[in-house]
């Protein structure tokens, strides 16, 4: 299984602020990844870094085996067009262009516009009859799909997506999910930011963040957490020496706090 | 639909589904084009009827002969009036009129009367006011000096005689020019040469009384003239009595050339005319230039100029703050926007054209609508202030439009400038 993702005792830090402590983490080509965690925890600065949109203070970040670091601003654009495809919890469509001229920005910044495919891309998230909408004409849901089929529609290995149910309600949230599903079905990898338990529950794999440290991970399918090991993968960890820090080869289980702050404790 | 049809996709609807922003930015252009283009219209247009204004007031070139003939009274003959007349024309618009002037007799007190063609007499001075008619066949214009001294009204009848013995080689310097010394009198010219040149066809030093000789000789035949009508310039003219040439002929049985020729020149460089004139020797004539209105009407024009100029430089300084300003707050409107497309991969280089191409097609709007309103305001202005209208200068137009289009495009830069340098995780940073 190759790895897509490798980081390598990563930090940001910020002043006395470490903001993501030493974490140490491999993705494999395909997996579904949420990073949970209360705010504050590193979550988005963990992504940013994964996304090539800030740089870590130490360690090193590896993207198809390509060392972030090592590039510069063009190339790092470059790989953001090339391997990624970004959503927003805020959506972040540019107001005065439709939902298709929307997505047909990504392909102008990537390659060769082709509204054709960009309609395509809107008719798989259910949005074909909306396409020449503003984005103030489109409701939360509709807005993120939009986000959503700009992300695919240059087919990037990874879709990064930070809280991409936050601003949904249930209908819109299982519909992106659905989405999600799909997309992981056709070997996608997706790595989720989310506070939603239901959405890090989709996940294959799970690892919690708690001011900056990692503190937890625990697999949602057993089948691919066997193939992971299969192909050489090992848990996440952390140098931080820090109480209750995952920093060993042994996964630290944790009971999903996100589902309980969302729930009540219900469930 | 290719990238380029994108990218203009995406520049229209940035400038016309946000209307209202770009409408700022537009009447920030718009004001400051048609301001600057007002201004320079102006700045061409007033020169050119300053000009003719001052012109109105008279001749600002004399040229007399330098030569007496056998009698002392040659004159510039036709043929070389045509010649110098080409040479002014050559350097640019001109009005001119001939003068012949001789000594008469009217109740026996001398006069000097000038033979004139009156159309072109007419068009030089628009500044006389003529009580009654211009001369014609058998009726003269006289001037207020004369009618005053002699109880004259329009339609009176006035006997005039001729002597050859006044108009002799001795005579003759103080005879045929006083309307040259009215020009000379304006002329105030350093240069003691033209004067010398302009005394040579001035009355003596005798004394007058009234615009005539005091040294009256008690003669009263003569031929009978009409009083056409009176003029009163204020100036020497006054003293003067007008025929057609026709009649001075009749009058005095000889036909000859002219004592003085009166231009008033557009040429930019009136003292170079004046010059290649002088050096020409060979044409016998002696030209100089009417100082007192020249250097005026240039120091006038030199002032509006300098402060239109300073003006339109404060406008075009106050135009690049306004439309700097509004692009500013447009492009920091749009820092979501431009994060977003940095995350999506766009470069700094792209996104700083789309914002400068954005800035260029609101100046080249504003332009545009500042351009037809600047010539508006200017053909306002024109016709309450000059009462005539001005033509649109399409040279000025284009050069208005693209440096509309310019002024947007550099105001735009600092601000574009920073927001390409935005860091695209800002879009991300949400917690």
């Amino acid at each position: 299984m190759d790895m897509l993702l490798e980081l390598d005792h990563i930090s940001k830090i910020y002043g006395d602020l470490h903001a993501v402590d030493d974490l140490s983490l491999t993705v494999p080509q395909g997996e579904w990844l949420a990073i949970v965690g209360s705010s504050g925890s590193g979550k988005t600065t963990l992504m940013n870094m994964i996304g090539c949109m800030d740089t870590p203070s130490k360690g090193s970040v590896k993207l198809e085996g390509r060392k972030l670091e090592d590039l510069n601003a063009g190339q790092l654009a470059d790989v953001r067009k090339n391997l990624i495809g970004l959503v927003f919890q805020k959506f972040y469509l540019v107001p005065h262009l439709t939902a298709v001229e929307n997505v047909m920005v990504a392909q102008y910044y990537h390659s060769v516009v082709d509204e054709k495919q960009a309609l395509e891309a809107l008719e798989k998230v259910g949005l074909k009859d909306r396409a020449h909408h503003l984005p103030g004409q489109l409701s939360g849901g509709e807005q993120q799909r939009v986000c959503v089929a700009r992300a695919l529609i240059n087919e990037p290995k990874l879709i990064l997506a930070d809280e991409p149910t936050g601003n949904l309600d249930e209908k819109n949230e299982k519909i992106v999910l659905d989405l999600f599903r799909q997309l992981h079905e056709q070997g996608t990898t997706i790595i989720v930011v989310t506070h939603d338990a239901l959405v890090a529950s989709c996940a294959e794999r799970e690892i919690m963040l708690n001011h900056g440290v990692l503190v937890g991970e625990k697999w949602n399918d057993e089948k691919a957490r066997e193939a992971y090991e299969a192909a050489g993968g090992k848990p996440a960890s952390t140098g931080a020496q820090v109480e209750g820090a995952q920093t060993g080869e042994t996964a630290i289980g944790f009971a999903d706090p996100t589902k309980a702050a969302k729930t009540g404790g219900e469930e | 639909m290719t990238n380029t049809g994108m990218f203009f996709r995406m520049l229209f609807s940035a400038v016309f589904r946000r209307r209202s922003r770009a409408v700022m930015a537009v009447v920030a252009s718009l004001v400051g084009a048609a301001t600057l283009f007002c201004l320079a219209m102006i700045c061409i247009a007033v020169p050119q009827q300053m000009n003719e204004e001052m012109r109105a007031y008279g001749a600002n070139l004399i040229v007399t002969p330098t030569e007496a003939g056998a009698d002392g009274k040659a004159g510039i003959d036709k043929a070389m009036v045509e010649h110098t007349t080409e040479m002014v024309a050559a350097k640019g618009s001109e009005k001119h009129a001939a003068y012949r002037y001789e000594n008469v007799r009217v109740n026996a007190a001398p006069y000097v009367m000038a033979g004139i063609d009156v159309s072109e007499v007419r068009n030089l001075n628009h500044h006389w006011v003529v009580d009654g008619a211009w001369p014609s066949e058998g009726k003269v214009l006289i001037g207020r000096d004369v009618a005053d001294a002699m109880g004259l009204q329009v339609g009176s009848g006035i006997t005039i005689g001729y002597r050859a013995s006044d108009n002799t080689s001795s005579s003759t310097s103080g005879s045929s020019g006083t309307d040259a010394s009215g020009s000379a009198d304006s002329s105030n010219s350093s240069d003691s040469s033209s004067s010398d040149a302009t005394q040579s066809q001035t009355p003596s030093d005798q004394p007058t009384q009234d615009g005539r000789v005091s040294s009256d000789i008690m003669d009263t035949s003569g031929t009978e003239f009409r009083v056409a009508g009176i003029v009163d310039t204020g100036g020497s003219e006054d003293s003067i009595i007008y025929a057609t040439n026709a009649d001075v002929d009749k009058l005095t049985g000889t036909s000859r050339g002219v004592d003085v020729i009166e231009y008033s020149a557009g040429a930019e460089d009136l003292s170079a005319l004046v010059k290649s004139i002088n050096d020409m020797t060979s044409m016998h004539v002696k030209a100089q230039q009417v100082t007192k209105i020249t250097s005026s009407d240039t120091r006038i024009i030199t002032m509006l100029q300098t402060l239109f100029w300073i003006v339109s430089l404060v406008v075009l300084v106050l135009t690049l703050v306004g439309v700097g300003t509004t692009i500013s707050s447009i492009v920091s409107q749009r820092r979501n926007e431009i994060g977003l497309r940095k995350a999506l991969g766009a470069s700094s280089a792209a996104i700083g054209t789309e914002f400068y191409v954005e800035s260029a097609m609101y100046g080249l709007i504003g332009g545009l609508l500042g351009t037809a309103i600047g010539y508006g305001l200017a053909q306002w202005l024109c016709v309450a202030v000059f009462e005539r209208s001005i033509g649109f200068n399409w040279w000025l137009g284009a050069a208005s439009v693209v440096l509309a289009a310019l002024v947007a495009v550099i105001a735009s830069i600092p601000p574009v400038h920073r927001a390409t340098r935005i860091d695209p995780a800002v879009v991300l940073r949400e917690e």
